[in-house]
């Protein structure tokens, strides 16, 4: 049933090695198909995430069904953005755009871990999809940071997405809060999934 | 992601504490007070002044006033005097005075006006109404987490007599409604110092859904004063609202509740409210002051882990909160302390019933001991379910009572459960380690192991367990004194030499609480000693008589304590003591030259740790003539013997036992019986059946052995697998002696018991006498039971006969095989002669008796038996016949004409009988239709055949037409044929008549005559008849001219075919058919229906 967290996820160490060197010219398109198979890989299991995620928090989060598209994080961006839009970016605006969303992403599922660590502490099962789905997001932000300097882009730096905001939240805004951030994590994954093929069909290996 | 919440109290609710309230006492007595007055002021009223009322603060200045005259102002009072009392008028121009108060009782008060008018009041301290200023609250603060308010006021008790007792009531108001939600009353003394009061009120209702106000008025109530008391005016309404400060607007926010209990939530919005929920259940909406609605949950069931979720929904957004619901804890179960090594104790308990809280709301224990004052904590954030919860409590050196209370909370409550015990009475060591085991003697070894814990104010009770590889087991327990820390030993003795044991070990203290668990096993082989005895022996004399054999028995491993290695033996004389050099252990048995003389024979088995004691025997046996041999037969695999005692015998008995057939010195084997018993059973897997065993009982004295018996048994007793070989000594002509043999004991195979003699006539090669059928009559028996008769004479035999013999020994096992032999007797020859000489005299007799009584009667025989024949020619013959012949017209075979015996004539008539034997079978095809007619009537009759054929009947000719239906027939490819239907029409015959079976043929007869009568005798044939008739093929052939004639009724296909060969006997291209019209072959035809014009 939750096959998901159990799957080694190879993929994502693979692109936790230290970051090559800004100086050497090396080809891109081995760091996108890298990150593209992660990203892949991810989208199998955002889904399950989310729906192991909502089934612990009970009714109505748990109800089938459902979903409060409403519901946002002002400290993490959303996925959604109109086509044109996402279209009209440029390679840099787009990574650089993903990169920020997973480095938010996986400060938020720390934080979401932290959360149900109170709320569902005989959890083991949630608790261990949401971490390894940290895992898998930092990997991305590794493999990521890899295309970046081989496309010669600038890296941003890592700043702390959360601020001070979290801390004092009731335990309905940590609910919605981790179901923001599982939901956006499974939308930020599939834009990635987009972004990275476009950018595999650009350089192919 | 912003909660905001409000609600609204229900309307009913605030009326009905309106009703409550306005009830109230207070108003009851300012109603009566003012109805008292104004009696009062009538009944006083002596002019114009009406009225006087007083009321008073603080019970020291009374405040009077009074309502002027009609017609008199105000201004024109003059003054106002009070009876009884110094200085008691005073001046004033208007209508009220404040008076110091007067004593109890009735005073006089006049009131005199300007223009003269005067006004005479009594006032009574009873009159008097006594109206507190209006409190003032100092301080109104509300607790917005727990929806309480808190309010503070002084009462300003420094101004009024004490004590006096107060009386507040307090009224809470919820916008939007302005009657008090709540309006509760109580008592304060006045202690004539002023004290700030405090009141606490926490609403269902969070506060953040709507504001609150909150008022107070009181009353004084002093025991001197007689007047009314009087409710002061409320307070200034204090007021508490929300404002919001943060995102949340749903109240309350993760409140931790009891299971069962009721609350309210509300939610604070600035847009409509849609809906609200808890779970899964939606709830229908209060709304409350603006857009902030509330719901109200009753009874609210156990939150699952993460808490209930309460979600409100607006047209934008949705806004939640999240309520746990759960139990305090359960009063701890089963709290017990023990202790496994005086460093630390440890406390387990149950929790109990669960709490249903989780996370941070779980519940913490705290385990505290009061007399050191120390405690441990416990947290945990998982809820173990049905488990033990464990607290390990550091002990202090020299303490050993300890009461422990353990407390659980959570955030609904607490519970606790307390234990006393003196820990030197808990103990529960751990398990031993390190068990070792050290040989002290063969029967005592040490056994030592560590047990971690500091045991030394207190003595161990340990049980050491043994267990032999035989599986039987001992527990032996042991008093050790405790160490700290320590190995312990103890010795365990009466062991078994050369035996492996395994040992375990377990302690407890000797104040019994428990048993650690059992240490692990540990094996050991005792050491070995020497041979408790001398093994078994026995000796035998070789065949020869010059060498002794000496046997004897491996020991009983319990007997030869350890392994045997090697065996001495030695023999001794008078003279001389031999002795053999060691015998290895797997030989048990050795070879003495010696001569036959008395020797003692000792055996001494060796091992490791020495020798056994000798075992004796005499090499010379006690001779004992009076030996008879008797017999036993046992059962099974044993054999049973029993002897008389015999006081004689003082060491015991040996029973040797050897198989029969086996040469000497024979010893299968021997036991050793005890000297006070008189039987034995033997057994051995040795034992087989229908083997012959002999059995020698030895009694044993001081001297020796002696052989007291011998028996021959059998364990059981077979049938004999040979028969007696036997002869024939001597045959006579009426008897046969015959001679057998001893079978040998080993093909008997039991003990003999007889034979058994058959005899019977028959030759060697007649089957029935090849075996003896029981209860044959033929069969002759003889059962011999005296064994020792070797032979039998068989009398009244007959001479020359043959005779089958069969002997067969038999045995309680069963009967042997038969030997069988056939014997002849011997002619009897004086039989012979006379059964020779009688019937020829005999014959001799009748020949002359015969003759001569033919020769005497001569006469009579001739006339008998041959008279004289008469001369034919004297006689007028066959008269006689000619008469029988007149008798039958009928026979015309003999025409009787005047007998004229010279001329006879026979006439013979030819047979017109056809002979279809004769007739040649000529097929149809080589016959033409046209010349069936004109045959040749004599010369052949033709048999034509043809095939089964499958004919529907034909119905009325004139109903086929009439119905424009035809018929079809459908035939077997290979018997297409259909024939008779139509000749017979053609020639009259009514179908009728020809329905039914149609022959398979028809013979015409070829004779002229017969050939008219043909045709009206197939008229009447309805039956079976011949096959066809072959004169008619031609008419219905279908590659006959006539076959497409229009009359045909029925279509025929084929041709007639040969009811053997199957073939189709016309061809289909057959010349004489040119006109076939395609009704004949093919398929399209079968379903085709000719036209019948």
């Amino acid at each position: 049933m939750y096959g998901g967290i159990n799957e080694p996820a190879p993929l994502c160490f693979l692109s936790l090695l230290p970051p090559l060197s800004p100086a050497a010219p090396i080809s891109p398109s081995e760091p996108i198909s890298q990150a593209y198979s992660l990203a892949l890989y991810m989208q199998k299991n955002t889904s399950t995430l989310l729906q192991t995620y909502l089934q612990y928090q009970g009714s109505p989060f748990s109800d089938p069904g459902f979903a409060a598209p409403e519901l946002q994080l002002s400290s993490l961006p959303p996925a959604a953005v109109s086509f044109k839009t996402w279209h009209a970016m440029d390679d840099a605006e787009r990574l650089r755009r993903a990169q920020g969303a997973f480095l938010a992403l996986t400060q938020h599922l720390q934080l979401v871990g932290d959360d149900q660590s109170d709320l569902n502490p005989g959890s083991p099962v949630l608790l261990a999809q949401l971490g390894a789905a940290r895992l898998r997001a930092q990997g991305l932000l590794g493999n990521m940071a890899a295309i970046m300097t081989a496309l010669g882009l600038p890296i941003p730096p890592e700043e702390d997405t959360l601020g001070l905001v979290p801390f004092g939240a009731s335990a309905f805004e940590r609910k919605c809060r981790g179901y923001i951030v599982t939901r956006e994590y499974g939308h930020w994954t599939d834009r990635a999934v987009r972004d990275l093929a476009l950018l595999k069909a650009k350089y192919p290996a | 992601m912003d909660v905001y919440s409000g609600w609204k109290q229900p309307s009913w609710m605030v009326d009905s504490k309106r009703m409550r309230m306005t009830l109230n006492l207070p108003w009851l007595l300012s109603a009566l007070t003012l109805l008292h007055l104004t009696i009062q002021a009538h009944s006083l009223k002596r002019g114009a002044a009406q009225d006087l009322k007083c009321t008073t603060k603080n019970m020291h200045v009374w405040d009077c006033t009074w309502s002027a005259s009609a017609g008199v102002s105000p201004g024109t009072v003059k003054e106002v005097c009070i009876k009884d009392r110094l200085n008691s008028c005073h001046r004033l121009e208007s209508t009220n005075i404040k008076i110091a108060a007067l004593s109890p009782g009735d005073h006089e008060v006049t009131i005199n006006y300007l223009n003269g008018f005067q006004n005479k009041f009594t006032l009574n301290e009873k009159d008097v109404s006594l109206i507190p200023d209006t409190p003032e609250s100092l301080n109104l603060s509300a607790d917005f987490s727990t929806s309480t308010l808190h309010l503070r006021w002084n009462d300003r008790g420094s101004a009024f007599p004490y004590p006096s007792n107060a009386t507040w009531e307090i009224k809470v108001l919820q916008n939007p409604s302005m009657e008090p939600v709540k309006l509760v009353s109580f008592n304060t003394t006045l202690s004539g110092q002023d004290i700030v009061h405090h009141w606490n009120w926490t609403s269902d209702l969070p506060l953040q859904c709507a504001p609150h106000s909150v008022g107070i008025r009181w009353y004084i109530d002093h025991h001197r004063f007689s007047g009314y008391k009087v409710w002061s005016d409320w307070s200034l309404l204090k007021n508490i609202s929300w404002t919001p400060n943060s995102e949340t607007n749903v109240f309350p926010q993760d409140k931790v509740i009891l299971a069962g209990s009721d609350i309210t939530f509300c939610c604070v919005s600035q847009t409509k409210v849609l809906s609200g929920q808890i779970g899964r259940t939606f709830c229908p909406l209060i709304h409350l002051y603006g857009e902030n609605v509330a719901i109200r949950i009753q009874n609210i069931s156990v939150s699952e882990n993460s808490g209930t979720n309460v979600v409100f929904t607006t047209e934008d957004n949705v806004y939640g909160t999240v309520v746990f619901a759960g139990y305090p804890p359960d009063v701890p179960q089963k709290l017990n302390c023990e202790t496994h090594d005086f460093k630390e104790i440890i406390c387990s308990w149950n929790p109990g019933r669960p709490t249903g809280l989780v996370g941070p709301r779980n519940t913490d224990y705290t385990l505290s001991e009061s007399i050191s004052g120390k405690s441990v904590a416990f947290k945990r954030f998982e809820t173990l379910t049905n488990e033990s919860y464990r607290l390990a409590f550091q002990m202090l050196p020299g303490q050993e009572i300890h009461n422990f209370t353990l407390t659980g909370r959570n955030p609904l409550g607490h519970a606790e459960s307390a234990i006393f015990i003196n820990i030197t009475e808990r103990v529960v060591p751990h398990v031993p380690v390190s068990l070792r085991v050290k040989d002290i003697n063969s029967t005592v070894v040490a056994l030592s192991w560590h047990l971690p814990g500091n045991f030394a104010k207190i003595n161990l009770l340990c049980q050491v367990q043994i267990c032999k590889a035989s599986s039987e087991q001992e527990v032996r327990n042991a008093t050790i004194k405790g160490a700290e820390g320590s190995s312990y030993l103890v010795a365990v003795d009466k062991l078994n030499p050369y035996t492996l044991y395994t040992f375990r070990v377990r302690c407890s203290t000797e104040t019994f609480w428990k048993w650690s668990k059992w240490s692990n096993e540990k094996r050991h082989l005792t050491m070995e000693a020497i041979p408790s005895r001398g093994p078994d022996t026995w000796r035998e004399w070789s065949s020869d008589g010059k060498n002794l054999i000496i046997y004897w028995k491996p020991l009983p491993i319990n007997e030869a304590n350890g392994k045997i290695l090697s065996y001495n033996v030695s023999c001794s004389s008078n003279e001389e003591t031999q002795s053999l050099s060691e015998i290895l252990d797997p030989q048990h048995k050795a070879e003495i030259q010696l001569e036959k003389n008395d020797y003692i024979i000792s055996v001494v088995a060796k091992n490791s740790a020495g020798s056994s004691p000798p075992s004796k025997i005499a090499s010379m046996e006690i001779p004992n003539d009076d030996i008879l041999v008797e017999q036993a037969v046992g059962m099974g695999k044993r054999i049973f013997l029993s002897w008389h005692p015999d006081p004689n015998m003082t060491c015991d008995y040996v029973i040797k036992w050897c198989n029969s057939s086996r040469s000497e010195p024979c010893l299968m084997d021997w036991i050793k019986v005890p000297s006070n018993s008189t039987e034995t059973i033997i057994e051995s897997d040795q034992f087989q059946p229908g083997v012959r065993y002999n059995f020698y009982l030895y009694g044993c004295t001081n001297q020796g052995y002696q052989l007291l018996r011998s028996i021959i048994g059998y364990i059981e007793e077979l049938a004999p697998i040979v028969a007696p070989n036997f002869t024939v000594e001597d045959t006579s002509a009426d008897s046969i002696l015959v001679k057998w043999e001893d079978i040998p004991v080993e093909e008997l195979r039991g003990f003999l018991r007889g034979y058994l003699f058959y005899f019977q006539k028959g030759e060697r090669d007649t089957p029935k006498t090849r075996t003896f059928e029981t209860g044959h009559s033929d069969i002759k028996l003889k059962n011999i039971t005296d064994i020792s008769q070797k032979t039998l004479r068989i009398a009244d035999l007959q001479g020359k006969t043959s005779y089958h013999l069969v002997l067969r020994a038999y045995t309680h096992g069963g009967l042997g095989p038969e030997k069988s032999m056939f014997v002849v007797t011997k002619e009897n020859s004086v039989g012979l002669i006379i059964a020779i000489l009688i019937p020829v005299a005999v014959a001799v007799i009748v020949g002359v008796v015969t003759s001569i009584l033919c020769y005497r009667k001569r006469e009579w025989i001739k006339e008998t038996f041959y008279p004289d024949i008469p001369n034919p020619e004297n006689c007028k013959a066959l008269q006689f016949q000619k008469s029988i012949c007149e008798g039958s017209s009928a026979l015309k075979t003999l025409e009787m004409n005047p007998c004229t015996p010279n001329n006879v004539e026979v006439l013979e008539s030819r047979s017109i009988v056809p002979k279809i034997e004769d007739t040649e079978i000529i097929s149809p095809v080589a016959e033409r239709p046209g010349e069936c007619s004109e045959a040749d009537p004599e010369n052949h009759v033709v048999v034509s055949y043809c095939p089964p054929i499958i004919e529907e009947e034909i119905s009325n000719p004139a109903a086929d037409e009439a119905g424009g239906t035809s018929q079809v027939v459908y035939i077997d490819v290979q018997s297409m044929y259909q024939p008779q239907a139509k000749p017979e029409e053609e020639q009259g015959i009514d179908p009728g008549v020809v329905a039914g079976y149609k022959p398979q043929m028809r013979l015409p007869i070829n004779s002229a005559v017969e050939d008219t009568t043909a045709e009206d005798e197939a008229d009447k044939t309805a039956g079976y008849r011949p096959q066809a008739n072959v004169n008619t093929w031609n008419l219905v052939s279908p590659d006959s001219p006539r076959s497409t004639d229009s009359n045909s009724e029925i279509v025929s296909f084929g041709s007639p075919c040969s009811i053997n060969s199957r073939q189709f006997l016309i061809p289909p291209k057959d010349e004489d058919s040119p006109k076939s019209n395609g009704g004949g072959w093919s398929f399209t035809n079968f379903f085709q229906n000719k036209p019948n014009d």
